[in-house]
């Protein structure tokens, strides 16, 4: 294999050092003692049932599951509709229009997080749960465009002439040949969006309230106070919910499409 | 990746053709007949609906399309546009209310105060220490996925990107809490080796080992078009001219990675200067960032005037690093940043 050792150890090194935390987290979720340890103490699913057991937990869990629907639900019109008009239309200021859907990228997070915090604050939309899934999905927009633009620029237009050609309609051309070709791109994009609105955290800590708190932000309160192997059982949700995302994204699209230059 | 012959044939859409430009003549046989289904009347219904779209409006439809995603981003605005009125009003402790006028004095507070600088002072210093270390790691970890033979090893590595990606920061600095705590692993492999036990969590030095965690995929994902778009043909022509390895990579590969390798920096420099959950999390707040002390302004001091004036300084800064990466790279952009 081409390159040194010194390459190919530091490359290994550094898989070790991305995957550790999250190999931690799921091996002390399984301890038998009463203080979280890794390598974990004896084994049992003691902790996982602690976890089942507590309303708070279950309830911060729920609210999650809610913020990642309410982001997915709003994304996916949202992001593939402008992802095909982009792709399809010529705009006289394409450039400037890209510009804009990329705020959300340029401005940071806290930026982001404390100018909603102010504006729904203003509305009077802080302390119900659904605001939050609408800020994760204006954070996270450029994803959603992104996926479903890849599927677009992959249609061959001539699909769409040869479906008018044949006498379909435009909405007939939209809704049975445009939509369906997208519909990969699509799909990716949502499960993206459902992910990274489940792990949200610092627009939600700023979003919610000690009624609203998410799962994520349950987690950062209950690590500033005491740590328990009841968060580790937890934490391996969210283990377990990134692995499945991945494998489900790897079947739509896979994932070497991230290393395609464009 | 869309396959191409899977739709357009599956049919109704093709049957019932009654598009506004197409006569109804030519159509087949319209109204009733079970040779009619419900799906081709809904469809029609549909067209119909969108047949009483104003011709002369047709350039609309572009815009309509285009009118959700916008809408979305313009809440943001909106949010910095409250947040920058906000700036501009001093917040009154005897009735917790933001004054009615307009002044600077929020920011002339803000650069007059040691606190901010000192912060601001750990957070620079923060993205410069992590861009150099997650380049370092990120670069022999981008070119071992993208030329590697083994499509195994390709897609562990892949999925050893993804994994802590799709986690979230608070999941993972809980992972190096339990690692680094006084009775952790490697306090633990410290006194098998004689040495320590060493304080290790709530140090400067293990919030930047936290964020070089974090920050390491968003390096990889930067960087791996870059060199995947390099044939690996160039490399073996210059080693065929009598260049050793490392000297095709010093002189052909990482020159050519460059605008990988600067859009790589600028992301992780702006993610770091701005990050706040670890930080909170390893710092244990001894170690604010600048959005720790923007969270502090609102949340401890209540001192939202204060706050967001910090929040659009910081907003300023990394807004202007992304915008130069942005023109740098060109919009195309999209996809690489997208990739993050």
């Amino acid at each position: 294999m081409r390159g040194g050792w010194l390459h190919w150890t530091v490359a290994a090194l550094a898989a070790a050092f991305l995957a550790a935390p999250s190999l931690v987290v799921l091996g002390a979720s399984f301890t038998a003692g009463n203080i979280v340890a890794f390598p974990p103490e004896g084994f049992s699913l003691r902790w996982y049932g602690q976890v089942l057991s507590s309303t708070a937990l279950r309830g911060a869990f729920l609210r999650s599951l809610e913020v990642a629907a309410v982001c997915t639900a709003v994304a996916i019109p949202a992001g593939t509709l402008a992802a095909v008009a982009l792709a399809r239309w010529r705009f006289r200021r394409a450039t400037a229009i890209q510009l804009y859907l990329l705020l959300p990228f340029t401005v940071p997070l806290i930026g982001s997080g404390i100018g909603l915090m102010l504006l729904f604050g203003e509305l009077r939309l802080l302390g119900a749960v659904w605001p939050v899934g609408l800020a994760a999905c204006v954070i996270n927009l450029p994803f959603m465009i992104w996926a479903v633009a890849a599927s677009v620029n992959g249609l061959d237009p001539e699909l769409e002439r040869a479906a008018a050609n044949c006498g379909a309609g435009p909405a007939q051309t939209f809704l049975l040949v445009t939509l369906p070709a997208v519909a990969p791109g699509v799909v990716a994009g949502a499960l993206l969006m459902f992910i990274l609105a489940l792990n949200e955290f610092l627009v939600s800590l700023l979003l919610v309230d000690a009624r609203t708190v998410t799962l994520p932000v349950h987690v950062y309160n209950s690590i500033r106070a005491v740590i328990t192997p009841d968060l580790a059982a937890v934490s391996s949700i969210f283990v377990l919910a990134a692995a499945a995302a991945i494998w489900a994204l790897d079947r739509l699209v896979g994932l070497d499409i991230f290393l395609k230059a464009k | 990746m869309t396959d191409p012959d899977a739709r357009p044939q599956s049919g109704s859409g093709l049957g019932p053709a009654t598009g506004p430009e197409t006569s109804p003549e030519t159509g087949p046989a319209r109204g009733g007949g079970p040779a009619y289904p419900l799906s081709w009347r809904l469809l029609d219904a549909i067209e119909g609906l969108a047949a009483l779209w104003p011709a002369r409006a047709s350039g609309a439809v572009k815009w309509a399309l285009l009118a959700p995603a916008l809408a979305l981003v313009a809440l943001l605005l909106w949010g910095l546009g409250v947040m920058a009125d906000a700036s501009l009003r001093e917040m009154d402790f005897r009735t917790y209310r933001l004054s009615e006028d307009w002044s600077l004095a929020n920011y002339a507070r803000a650069l007059g105060s040691g606190a901010f600088w000192a912060t601001a002072r750990r957070s620079l210093l923060a993205a410069a220490v992590v861009t150099i270390i997650c380049l370092a790691l990120a670069f022999p970890y981008a070119y071992a996925m993208t030329r590697t033979r083994s499509a195994r090893l390709r897609k562990l590595l892949l999925v050893g990107l993804f994994l802590p990606f799709f986690i979230g920061q608070v999941v993972r600095a809980y992972g190096w809490l339990i690692v680094l705590g006084q009775e952790g692993l490697a306090n633990e492999a410290l006194g098998a080796l004689g040495l320590g036990p060493w304080r290790m969590l709530f140090q400067y030095p293990t919030v930047l080992f936290g964020l070089v965690q974090y920050m390491l995929p968003f390096a990889v994902l930067m960087l791996a078009p870059a060199l995947a778009a390099i044939p690996e043909e160039v490399e073996r022509a210059a080693e065929s001219c009598g260049a050793s390895w490392p000297r095709a990579l010093l002189h052909v590969v990482i020159p050519m990675a460059l605008p990988g390798l600067i859009a790589a920096a600028l992301v992780v420099a702006t993610l770091t200067l701005t990050d706040f959950a670890t930080p909170a999390i390893l710092g244990g707040g001894t170690n604010d960032f600048l959005a720790n002390l923007v969270y502090d302004q609102f949340f401890r001091t209540s001192d939202a005037g204060l706050g967001s004036a910090i929040t659009l300084l910081l907003t300023l800064a990394g807004t202007t690093v992304a915008g130069v990466l942005l023109a740098a790279a060109g919009v195309a952009a999209l996809g690489v940043r997208g990739a993050r």
